[in-house]
């Protein structure tokens, strides 16, 4: 090698140290082995050495003080896509518009609705929720999402861009995140209706009611996780639909059964199933223990997805 | 002269379980030429390219793209590539300038640059009457074109195209090929077709690969002459008809013509082609350089017989092509019996309209 790209090298070297900080942020936070920065350290020395010292060192001394900074702006930029694409096709509005009503159904007439509760409480509109959610809003907005660039070969083109296999997979997941959000959010409309404008039909208590949305939340984060890793194991988004679908009801019906099943079976039952985790959060209470099961299933997922689709590469 | 090479390929393979897609392929693209790389359906030409695209990775070898490996540097080739896949895979909901703003902003482009690089791109592709339409809407032409003009966003140096042209028609292939040529001077294109005649027009050099394996690699006149036959195809009369017969003595039966034909020096096969009851034809093939015209004159004029047609044949790339990939075809067929059918992922669009005429005339 020669004396000059020796000399680059180590000004490379020192650069990197200097933003190390930056560079952290980026490497801790999904796995990312498609990673630049470290293996350009190297590679100097290899077989191609002969090829590198002109055009790489700049590259690389470009490259990582804008790590960080270009995941963060690929990560937007996919999410974006992703949220928009949500939003360009009809199913978004259906099946927001759909649970609306249904919601809406279920808030003033099931049972006789919120005036048999005889309480300023949303608690009976939480039992039911979480359930029409897994069953059919976080299926539906997470069918498509991997399935349907298998089929039609758009990731193809989607990773053949510069982005990192870790951007795709956490702005797919952000973008259908945000649908559901949305849909989340749209809850809100019921108590202040009711409890603030245009009724005030008495003292609403907050603190149960945004427990419930963040438990909401924690679940709808879990479930969309749960929803990718099966979209991206299939093209057909029935199929990742219906299994989706399934997984998440089981998942959460599943804690019904803990009041008949006695001993470990029902303590592993509980552990697992959605609506133990959820219960508290219901009832005004955040869970840490379900905080950490919600965030661990997800952060599992994801990086379940990562896995897969960096494995199309070796298949 | 070794930062040249643009595009480099070293004993590349790839299998997708048992079934060996590409078997050690070996190349180097430099700056400014434009390859067309050609072969059959499921020769490989899509996996190669989706390797050194970053899509797959190799099973053994390595590639390197504007002197970065595939493999260790995948973001920085990615950064240095423009790739059309086939079939130009787009995101059908967004509108053609969406797209290309999407394309630009994962390439991190700003947006004076995108601004700028699109009207040119924009130009080039001839989009200016769709960029606001939805790529739904658009028929599979225009999403080419749409494709086309994705990859060239961000200037790119090495351009790699699979089947640009397929949905293409005839005018626009051409004005396509023109461009190609014009950018090819400071660039490099690598571009994949089953269209023979794209390659001539646009292409100085053609990497020909069959069965996962380059078969042959080098300008077009080289490959031209490499399986070396050459064809000549002899009429002579048989009757009178309208015109009187002209000969001496009574006029040849096909067998004496084939006989006679049969003896001359170089002459390695002759076949009978089809004709009216007026004249007999022949093809002969020979294998030699020298030129046989004027044996084949002779011999025809000393028997007295008359001669109404006599042309050699230059191999066309298609002979080339077909001679090259066809035998391999075959010969692996035999060895293969008991291998698995091939991936049906590997090349599943394949099937375009020209293949199918390609092997029709065959």
């Amino acid at each position: 090698m020669s004396d000059k790209a020796k000399k680059e090298e180590d000004e490379k070297k020192k650069k990197l140290a200097e933003e190390g900080d930056d560079e952290d942020e980026d490497t801790t936070s999904e796995g990312d082995d498609d990673g630049d920065e470290g293996d350009e350290e190297e590679s100097d020395d290899s077989a191609d050495a002969d090829e590198k010292p002109a055009k790489a060192p700049p590259m690389a001394a470009r490259e990582a003080p804008k790590v960080s900074a270009s995941f963060a702006r690929n990560l937007w930029t996919i999410t974006k896509r992703e949220f928009a694409g949500y939003f360009n096709s009809a199913l978004a509005y259906i099946v927001i518009s759909a649970s609306m009503v249904l919601f809406g159904l279920y808030f003033f007439f099931y049972q006789g609705g919120i005036w048999q509760v005889d309480r300023a409480s949303m608690s009976r509109m939480f039992d039911f929720v979480p359930a029409w959610i897994c069953f059919l809003t976080i299926p539906l907005f997470t069918m498509r999402a991997m399935s349907e660039e298998k089929r039609l070969g758009t990731i193809e083109l989607l990773i053949t861009l510069p982005v990192r296999d870790s951007e795709v997979v956490l702005g797919k997941y952000l973008g259908a995140l945000g649908v559901l959000v949305v849909q989340i959010a749209l809850l809100a409309i019921y108590p202040i209706a009711m409890f603030k404008f245009p009724w005030n039909m008495g003292a609403f208590d907050w603190g149960p009611f945004w427990s419930s949305m963040f438990g909401l939340f924690l679940m709808g984060a879990a479930g969309i996780a749960i929803g990718m890793l099966y979209s991206g194991m299939t093209e057909s988004q029935i199929v990742s639909y219906f299994a989706t679908a399934s997984t998440l009801l089981i998942l959460f019906f599943v804690g019904s059964l803990v009041q008949f099943v006695k001993g470990w079976p029902g303590e592993v039952i509980s552990f697992f199933s959605f609506q133990t985790r959820y219960e508290p959060f219901s009832r005004g209470l955040i869970d840490t223990r379900a905080v950490v099961y919600f965030v661990s299933v997800t952060v599992l997922c994801l990086l379940e997805s990562f896995r897969q689709l960096e494995g199309r590469r070796w298949r | 002269m070794s930062t040249d090479v643009m595009i480099y390929a070293s004993d590349l393979s790839k299998n997708f379980g048992s079934f060996r897609a590409v078997d050690k392929i070996n190349f180097e693209v430099n700056r400014g030429e434009v390859v067309g790389f050609l072969g059959p359906n499921g020769a490989g030409k899509s996996t190669t390219m989706r390797i050194l695209t970053c899509f797959i990775a190799p099973s053994s070898g390595t590639a390197r793209i504007n002197g970065h490996d595939v493999f260790e540097h995948t973001l920085a080739v990615r950064e240095s590539l423009g790739y059309l896949p086939q079939r130009a895979p787009l995101y059908l909901e967004m509108s053609v300038y969406e797209y290309l703003k999407f394309a630009a902003d994962l390439r991190n482009l700003d947006e004076s640059t995108f601004k700028k690089r699109a009207r040119s791109v924009v130009e080039v592709a001839g989009l200016a009457q769709v960029l606001g339409k939805e790529i739904r809407q658009l028929s599979h032409g225009y999403r080419q074109r749409v494709g086309l003009a994705q990859a060239l966003i961000h200037d790119p140096p090495i351009l790699i195209l699979d089947e640009p042209t397929s949905d293409l028609d005839p005018n626009e292939k051409a004005e396509f090929l023109d461009y190609l040529k014009q950018i090819g001077k400071d660039r490099t294109v690598l571009l994949s077709t089953h269209n023979l005649k794209e390659v001539e027009t646009a292409c100085a050099r053609a990497i020909i690969v069959s069965r996962g394996r380059v078969v042959a690699d080098g300008s077009l006149d080289e490959i031209k002459g490499k399986s070396g036959r050459v064809r000549y195809v002899v009429e002579v009369q048989e009757s009178g008809g309208d015109s009187p017969y002209r000969g001496t003595g009574a006029p040849p039966r096909a067998k004496e013509v084939s006989d006679l034909l049969a003896t001359i020096k170089g002459a390695a096969r002759v076949n009978e082609l089809p004709t009216d009851e007026r004249a007999h034809a022949f093809e002969l093939t020979s294998d030699r350089d020298t030129d046989l015209r004027a044996a084949i004159f002779r011999a025809i004029a000393d028997k007295g017989w008359v001669l109404l047609e006599l042309h050699r044949d230059t191999q066309t790339l298609e002979d080339v092509f077909r001679h090259l990939t066809i035998g391999e075809e075959r010969r692996n067929r035999h060895v293969g019996k008991g291998e698995p059918p091939p991936v049906k992922d590997e090349d599943e669009d394949d099937e375009d309209d020209d293949e199918d005429d390609d092997e029709d005339e065959a």
